[in-house]
């Protein structure tokens, strides 16, 4: 039927933006990878043309700047757009690599008790209206940051590591996010094969027993994650890493063009531990 | 004599101020000091998880501050340790539960009964941080070689300054093998962005995984490399000058074969 339809070809592909998704990165527990996490979920994003917006909702301790290798173009901050001393298009940073993908940095010589929650949840609400995706990166604790970070969220990504204590934290915050999101999703993050093979390590299924959520992706533990977090280059932009895939995987879940159950991670053959024996050994 | 009381702190979470809490506690408490481990992770306690002593917890912190039961009766003794004690966070309240003053109180109280008590922070710098360092005298600061962990760690220095804490560094999880590759910071470059004295280097070890998961401090574990380390760093807040041993990465057959040198 279309076909018989000129004026349809002059119609744009993508429909009329509606308001863009809200979505939270939270954990609980601090150290368990929610800043990468929203780094690389944001940069894969991004990269299929998606219109994405990082919020670092860490004020006082701010570190998204840093993993996306942005913190010499921060100017402005989010305090500075709520305190009506920058327009909040005047306060995003766009990205150095993905045109699509810009950052509100937090304060970082500020406090949490500095943001007034509602005003939060307006400043999301404005993103919204800008862009496909606000990501939102939360602090670590349930405090006054966590508050601040999920009011505009009606999404959330817990990101937990298979460790006793960051289930229980993340038990606590799904708890603490109560029913009014319409979706809670999993990232089990840093998981060794090695070790759950050998019992010393909670698998995913050991995870997933306790805190029931639909699982977005499992990220193994690779020292290739420290690096790129280091240099500020999202290993989601490395189309030759196994891990910038699985983030590649897990932005397809989210924009619902990937329907592959989450892979978990498997074992290194023996040649490819190997391989990285001698590859270390050329490095160093 | 009132006791030592220093808050373990990080401003980044999850780089090992509860781990590092519980095994400096029990190398304290195995040369035969008497400790007290304090979860200020109030909402989100995890001490009691890394001590395996989660099943014993009756009464909490925020009930001594309530004045619900006497400040003894919520002290849990350690199965292996006579003289390691804990004060557990209350696990369904939030920060705002206790004031810094009534914070400084308790530790006041439990100085009173031992050598050292240990303060367990929790991440970020919010009440919860205000809390924990509000009855230490002194800190140890713990950070990871990642860029993330030393901005964070530069902002709790600069508040500890402020008030006037004297503070030493731990440096945990380093890896000399991506310290000799280039790709980690060495425990030098930090000591000298956060310019702070070293009180202890502890190598990244998977076994802490497990040994945390499983509730049993690594000092406890006969003959463990890290054991060995976290009863340094208690030699040398007993005010002994122990040098620090050079960590090196494990040779190419150590490798091959899993041995692992003591660092």
């Amino acid at each position: 039927m279309h076909e018989l339809r000129p004026e349809s070809a002059s119609v744009p592909v993508a429909p009329p933006r509606s308001r863009g998704r809200a979505i939270v990165i939270t954990s609980g527990k601090g150290g368990v990878g929610k800043t990468t996490t929203t780094a690389n979920i944001g940069t894969a994003l991004a990269r299929t043309g998606a219109s994405v917006v990082l919020v670092d909702a860490d004020v006082g301790l701010r570190n998204l700047d840093i993993v996306l290798g942005l913190e010499a173009r921060v100017r402005s901050h989010v305090l500075d757009v709520l305190e009506d001393r920058v327009s909040l298009d005047d306060a995003l940073v766009t990205d150095k690599r993905v045109p699509t993908l810009r950052l509100l940095a937090a304060a970082q010589t500020r406090e949490k008790d500095d943001v007034d929650t509602e005003a939060m949840r307006a400043l999301i609400d404005s993103l919204r209206e800008r862009c496909d995706y606000v990501l939102i990166d939360c602090p670590a604790g349930i405090e006054k940051g966590f508050q601040n970070a999920i009011v505009g969220a009606d999404e959330a990504i817990i990101v937990c590591t298979p460790e006793v204590s960051a289930v229980r934290d993340a038990d606590r915050v799904v708890g603490l996010l109560g029913n009014d999101r319409t979706s809670i999703k999993l990232i089990v993050n840093r998981l060794r094969p090695q070790l759950v093979r050998k019992g010393k390590m909670l698998s995913v299924d050991d995870v997933n027993a306790i805190l029931r959520l639909p699982l977005l992706g499992v990220i193994a533990d690779e020292p290739g994650v420290i690096i790129s977090t280091n240099r500020g280059e999202p290993i989601a932009l490395d189309d030759t890493s196994s891990i910038g895939a699985a983030y590649r995987a897990i932005a397809g879940r989210i924009a619902g063009t990937d329907s592959s159950a989450p892979e978990v991670p498997a074992e290194p053959t023996v040649m490819q531990k190997l391989g990285s024996l001698f590859g270390g050994r050329r490095t160093s | 004599m009132s006791a030592r009381r220093i808050v373990l702190t990080s401003g980044k979470g999850g780089v090992g101020k509860t781990t590092t809490t519980a095994n400096l506690g029990a190398a304290l408490a195995k040369a035969g000091k008497r400790v007290v481990l304090v979860d200020a992770d109030i909402g989100l306690r995890n001490l009691d998880l890394v001590l395996g002593l989660e099943k014993r917890i009756v009464f909490d912190l925020v009930e001594v501050v309530e004045g619900r039961c006497q400040l003894r009766q919520a002290l849990i003794k350690d199965k292996r340790f006579e003289s390691l004690s804990i004060l557990p966070a209350a696990q369904t309240r939030d920060k705002t539960a206790v004031s810094e003053l009534q914070f400084a109180e308790v530790i006041t109280q439990l100085a009173e009964m031992c050598d050292y008590v240990l303060i367990d922070c929790p991440a970020g710098i919010e009440h919860g941080f205000r809390n924990a360092i509000a009855g230490a005298a002194e800190a140890i600061v713990v950070t990871t070689p990642e860029v993330s962990a030393i901005r964070d760690a530069d902002r709790v220095i600069g508040k500890l300054r402020e008030r006037g804490l004297p503070l030493r560094l731990l440096v945990n999880r380093i890896r000399p093998e991506m310290v000799r590759s280039g790709d980690m910071m060495s425990v030098e470059d930090v000591c000298e962005i956060l310019s702070a004295e070293l009180v202890g280097i502890v190598p990244d070890d998977e076994d802490v995984i497990d040994t945390t998961n499983r509730g049993e401090p690594t000092v406890l574990v006969p003959d463990s490399r890290l054991g060995a380390i976290f009863e340094k760093i208690a030699r040398r807040l007993e005010g002994e000058v122990v040098p620090f041993t050079v960590l090196s990465a494990p040779g190419f057959f150590g490798r091959l074969f899993g041995q692992r040198k003591a660092g």
